[in-house]
């Protein structure tokens, strides 16, 4: 069961985040956690809920995980929700991340950004020099992300010996990825064209 | 921008996350990647002068499972194993990874064992599992059997992924599986179907192919004990799949892939000249290809040896063939195995069981003959199908084991694993 330590946690933050919190007081909401951990390990079939998920979902990246620990304890009343400029710096993080990853990896190039998890000393400086720059950024959520994952990719916390399993997962990049392109689109939609400017202007005053 | 933050607890936590990432990369120096451990082939004075050798028998006795994408190496004793699936058809929940073993003074192969079953491989990875798929099976150089299968929790082939067990006691008892994890996107879409080759620091290194949106090939470093420590892409894109791999020295080494687009229904090869880490872009050459997978090995006179289809349509006939290391000049040597029609046209069942039946005598070997009236009375949907019987013979598998004899080892209409073995003296012959 310690072996999938990250499932079980997965499994009962994803619940808890994303199932509703019934306006529960803060010792309520700690209790419903426990109760979703505790359900992660009923067993279906020989396997637990935890495991079918993690056949699903692989074992996610750490910084998944922290985002999740962190989203949780806003849920709890126990930190503030991340204001949106830390928000948006993260996930600018984070996408430029996955693009660089994914699309190369699935086989579009003779370059594989994979094979640097491996041989990680140029990716560990690089996101070094990221999570300093958060740092200065004072977005904390981000240093902890980032500095988590690295953390335990040094103690081999994970089954994987590659370093980009610690700081990304599909799930992680596609949210990252989606939630930028949304704020691009309301971004755009709430800028005032010339138009709507035009028209604004002509608009007979109600004085 | 305010310098604050360097200040009290927050001073303390940046240099502790400072820290973290100087320790981490100080924990991770660059790899270096060893050279190909070219196996010493030692043919005894009484071997040398031997006269030429080629034998065929089955080495799977099973009936009525659907077998497939077989695998073999040689043990230190002289003897062989060989594993591949059965089940009741491909990519059923009841494929299971068997095996048998070669007794070298008999000749003959023994009974089937089951290795790795989908149940089993459940329970060991802890994740929910579909079927099972290819196996390949190779001995290291510390005298490790290491056994690599294919498993797909969701989905078809494309969502592979492959375990690795391995025995330190030849294949008497075996270490619990594992998965392997070898790409980022929910460790999904690699597969092994080819011959591992050494490295001369223990290394393994397993050419393995992609599914998921792309058909492309790479080769993984494996460490001794078991865990992915590098990998290199060999093609890109969407039609190339299997790469066998055959070392020609310590630096240099030919991949030969099998071709799964639309246009030229050619092999695909590519060349490496530093160990593995770099790859030439795969180029087609002149052996045909019906989007099937093939198996090399290197021979005595620095040449190489090619089992294939060389068809543009079906896997009918698959065929020997000699080729020099620039891939240049092809021979046929012999015709494993082929349909009677030149075409690969289906036959009838009434004629079909007649042919097969002498096909089988002429390759089962003494041990397996006895099966032959039960397997004509049973001839099924593996070969005969509503348009009639087709005859396949394909997914060979090469090795070259320390003695100098060849072992060939590849699927017989799905119905049975075949086994060749012959000798450089049986080879010269031919040539």
């Amino acid at each position: 069961m310690l072996g999938l330590w990250q499932a079980h946690l997965t499994f009962a933050l994803l619940a808890f985040v994303v199932l509703p919190g019934f306006g529960f007081g803060r010792l309520a909401q700690g209790l419903r956690l426990l109760l979703l951990l505790a359900v992660s390990f009923v067993s279906v079939d020989g396997l637990s809920l935890a495991a079918y998920m993690r056949s699903f979902t692989d074992d996610v990246a750490i910084t998944t995980l922290v985002a999740l620990a962190f989203f949780a304890a806003v849920r709890m009343g126990l930190l503030d929700a991340p204001k949106r400029n830390v928000r948006v710096q993260l996930l600018i993080v984070m996408a430029a991340l996955a693009l660089f990853l994914y699309p190369a990896t699935m086989g579009l190039s003779y370059l594989d950004p994979y094979q640097l998890g491996y041989d990680p000393r140029p990716l560990i400086v690089t996101v070094g020099v990221l999570a300093f720059g958060l740092l200065l950024l004072k977005n904390w959520l981000g240093v902890s992300m980032l500095g988590l994952a690295t953390l335990a990719f040094s103690l081999g916390l994970k089954p994987s010996p590659n370093y980009w399993d610690y700081l990304l997962d599909p799930f992680i990049a596609l949210f990252s990825c989606g939630a930028l392109i949304g704020y691009a689109f309301r971004v755009v939609a709430r800028r005032p064209t010339k138009a709507s400017q035009e028209q604004e202007l002509n608009q007979p005053t109600s004085l | 921008m305010s310098f604050g933050i360097f200040n009290g607890w927050r001073t303390s936590l940046s240099a502790g996350f400072a820290a973290i990432f100087i320790v981490t990369w100080w924990l991770h120096p660059e790899r270096a990647v060893s050279g190909f451990a070219i196996a010493a082939t030692s043919i005894s004075p009484s071997r040398a002068s031997e006269g030429p050798l080629y034998s065929t028998r089955f080495a799977s006795s099973d009936l009525d499972e659907f077998v497939h994408a077989s695998s073999v190496t040689s043990l230190p004793d002289g003897g062989l194993m060989a594993v591949w699936f059965a089940g009741s058809r491909e990519g059923a929940a009841d494929v299971q990874v068997r095996g048998a073993r070669y007794d070298a003074i008999a000749a003959e192969w023994g009974e089937e064992l089951v290795l790795a079953t989908r149940e089993s491989t459940q329970k060991a990875t802890q994740k929910h599992i579909r079927k099972l798929g290819n196996p390949v099976i190779a001995l290291a150089p510390d005298n490790r059997l290491w056994l690599f299968y294919v498993s797909v929790s969701v989905g078809g082939w494309a969502g592979s992924a492959i375990n690795a067990m391995y025995s330190d006691d030849l294949g008497d008892t075996w270490s619990t599986p594992r998965q392997l994890i070898t790409t980022p996107f929910l460790n999904i879409s690699t597969l092994v179907r080819n011959a591992p080759v050494f490295h001369q620091d223990g290394t393994i290194g397993l050419p393995v192919y992609h599914e998921f949106l792309g058909k492309f090939a790479e080769y993984l470093y494996i460490s001794p004990d078991g865990e992915v420590i590098g990998k290199s892409r060999i093609s890109k894109g969407k039609n190339s799949l299997q790469p066998t791999v055959v070392p020609i020295d310590e630096q240099n080494a030919v991949a030969m892939l099998r071709y799964a687009g639309d246009s030229h229904h050619r092999v695909l090869a590519s060349r490496t000249a530093d160990a593995g880490r770099t790859w030439s872009k795969p180029y087609p050459i002149d052996p045909a290809n019906p989007n099937s997978s093939l198996a090399a090995v290197a021979t005595s006179n620095h040449g190489l040896l090619v089992a294939l289809n060389d068809l543009e349509d079906g896997r009918f006939r698959l065929r020997l063939m000699e080729t020099n290391s620039s891939l240049e000049l092809w021979k046929p040597v012999i015709n494993l195995d082929e349909s009677p029609d030149p075409e690969g046209n289906p036959f009838s069942p009434q004629a079909y069981r007649e042919i097969i039946g002498d096909k089988f005598r002429l390759s089962s070997g003494p041990r397996r003959l006895s099966l032959v009236d039960e397997f004509l009375t049973n001839l099924d949907q593996r070969v005969c199908k509503n348009h009639g019987c087709d005859f396949e013979y394909e997914y060979p598998y090469f090795i070259r084991s320390a003695n100098g004899l060849y072992h060939l080892v590849y699927s017989w209409n799905n119905t049975f694993i075949k086994h060749v073995s012959f000798n450089d003296a049986w080879l010269m012959e031919q040539l």
